[in-house]
């Protein structure tokens, strides 16, 4: 005890100085203001830096989730839009009002699992299957057009049957003219696909808008396809043929949305009563 | 010995008065130019007797510092470089003692010869100043301005505190 205050005594000046140079620190960061910024600010650059450095790497697992979650808004947004759509075709002379009892198209956001692009049929795999609520028939969009109809399913997966598949038949219209034709693929240009049932008195133009017509169970109406790059009349035909250009590319696709109609079953027997 | 603290108790007052009052306002600026402030009080703690109490030397400076920081409206920043100098004044000495050692009354030109004390008051104020500008910019992402604030303001104040001592010339 002795010595330590012998100590104390001894290096007076040093203790003096270091207790007074902390009690004028003290004094600098709490009494100035920009000092008590810079402080804050260093201690920033240190931590700062570092949490930055961890929120990057993090933001690499936190991608997927992020991803599901903007998916998801995003279907919501596209079911809007499409039932918007229908209801105001619908009710063009009245005023609707309640639109929660007529949103029939719901959207299901799912993940491509596989996909064949370069055969005469073509089909994607979806990782989503009839526990997500799938079902054979339902069409598939996605942000920049259709893409094609839901051909199998089983518990966990679906195979898609693609607007570039010789199968493929989808009814579809010219935008704003109302002329409804058939949408198929004949050629081997993925990039090409071809509308057909289209009579030739009626006026099209290059350029043209092609959506889907809403007619078909799979697909709601104005879900754009592609634009109409050159047309012909046949020889012998009453109809135009008609080439359409893809704008977007499905090789490139990573999401899709299935089309759930609600009332897809109703109108399903309705039709095949009528074909009886 | 109270001839001595009187004389040093004047000249505190005088120094600090002339710090406040006079060179506190002078500010010298060309266009981006403004690196120019005059700094003189360390010579208080500088003409201090040898003798003083390194903890008395110490409190000195951290009071001194203080008292200025409250004209500056820069609390803590002066007392800590006033604190930081009056620590280092002994060894500063110790590092450019002369030949014979202190054994005179007052550590000026007078007693030690015009060389010694430029060379003392030169390390202390640049010290000083370099400490106090780091201090008040609290980052060394200035540190450009820094260093051209501490040269300038050193040469200027040395001038002053140089000009000082050849006026006055005390003998302690």
């Amino acid at each position: 005890m002795r010595n330590l205050i012998y100590l104390i005594i001894r290096y007076s000046a040093l203790f003096l100085f270091l207790v007074l140079e902390f009690f004028a620190f003290y004094l600098i960061v709490n009494y100035n203001r920009s000092q008590k910024e810079i402080w804050a600010h260093s201690s920033n650059l240190l931590t700062g830096n570092l949490y930055k450095k961890i929120e990057h790497i993090e933001d690499y697992f936190d991608l997927r989730i992020q991803n599901d979650s903007l998916q998801n808004e995003n279907s919501k947004l596209l079911e809007k839009i499409i039932n918007y759509r229908v209801l105001s075709r619908d009710n063009a002379f009245q005023k609707f009002e309640s639109t929660d009892t007529l949103n029939n198209y719901h959207l299901l956001p799912a993940t491509i699992c596989n996909k064949t692009l370069n055969l005469r049929n073509n089909y994607f795999t979806l990782c989503k299957g009839r526990e997500d609520g799938i079902e054979v028939g339902m069409g598939v969009i996605s942000d920049y057009g259709i893409v094609g109809i839901v051909n199998s399913v089983s518990s966990h997966f679906a195979t898609v049957l693609l607007i570039i598949n010789s199968r493929s038949n989808i009814s579809v219209k010219v935008k704003n003219k109302n002329y409804p034709g058939s949408l198929v693929w004949n050629n081997s240009n993925p990039d090409i696909l071809n509308l057909i049932n289209i009579p030739k008195h009626a006026s099209i133009e290059v350029g043209d808008s092609v959506v889907t017509s809403g007619y078909s169970i799979s697909f709601p109406p104005e879900i754009f396809v592609g634009k109409i790059n050159d047309f012909s009349i046949e020889s012998g035909s009453n109809n135009y043929r008609i080439d359409i250009n893809l704008d977007y590319q499905l090789s490139r696709l990573e999401f899709v949305y299935v089309v759930k109609y609600d009332l897809i079953e109703e109108k399903q027997t309705l039709i095949q009563m009528e074909n009886e | 010995m109270n001839s001595v603290l009187k004389r040093n108790i004047y000249r505190a007052i005088f120094v600090l008065s002339v710090q406040l009052i006079l060179l506190k306002r002078i500010d010298i600026t060309f266009g981006d130019f403004n690196y120019i402030h005059f700094t003189i009080y360390p010579i208080i703690i500088a003409l201090l007797p040898f003798k003083t109490n390194k903890t008395l030397v110490v409190l000195i400076g951290f009071m001194m510092g203080l008292f200025i920081d409250l004209f500056y409206d820069s609390l803590g920043v002066h007392a800590a470089t006033a604190c930081f100098i009056a620590y280092s004044r002994y060894y500063i000495l110790m590092l450019i003692a002369p030949a014979e050692g202190y054994n005179k009354e007052g550590l000026t030109s007078y007693a030690y010869g015009f060389v010694w004390f430029v060379s003392y008051i030169s390390i202390l104020l640049f010290l000083h100043l370099f400490i106090l500008y780091s201090i008040e910019a609290f980052s060394f992402v200035y540190f450009k301005e820094i260093i051209l604030r501490t040269i300038f303001s050193f040469l200027a104040s040395l001038f002053l505190i140089i000009l000082s001592q050849l006026i006055f010339n005390p003998k302690y």
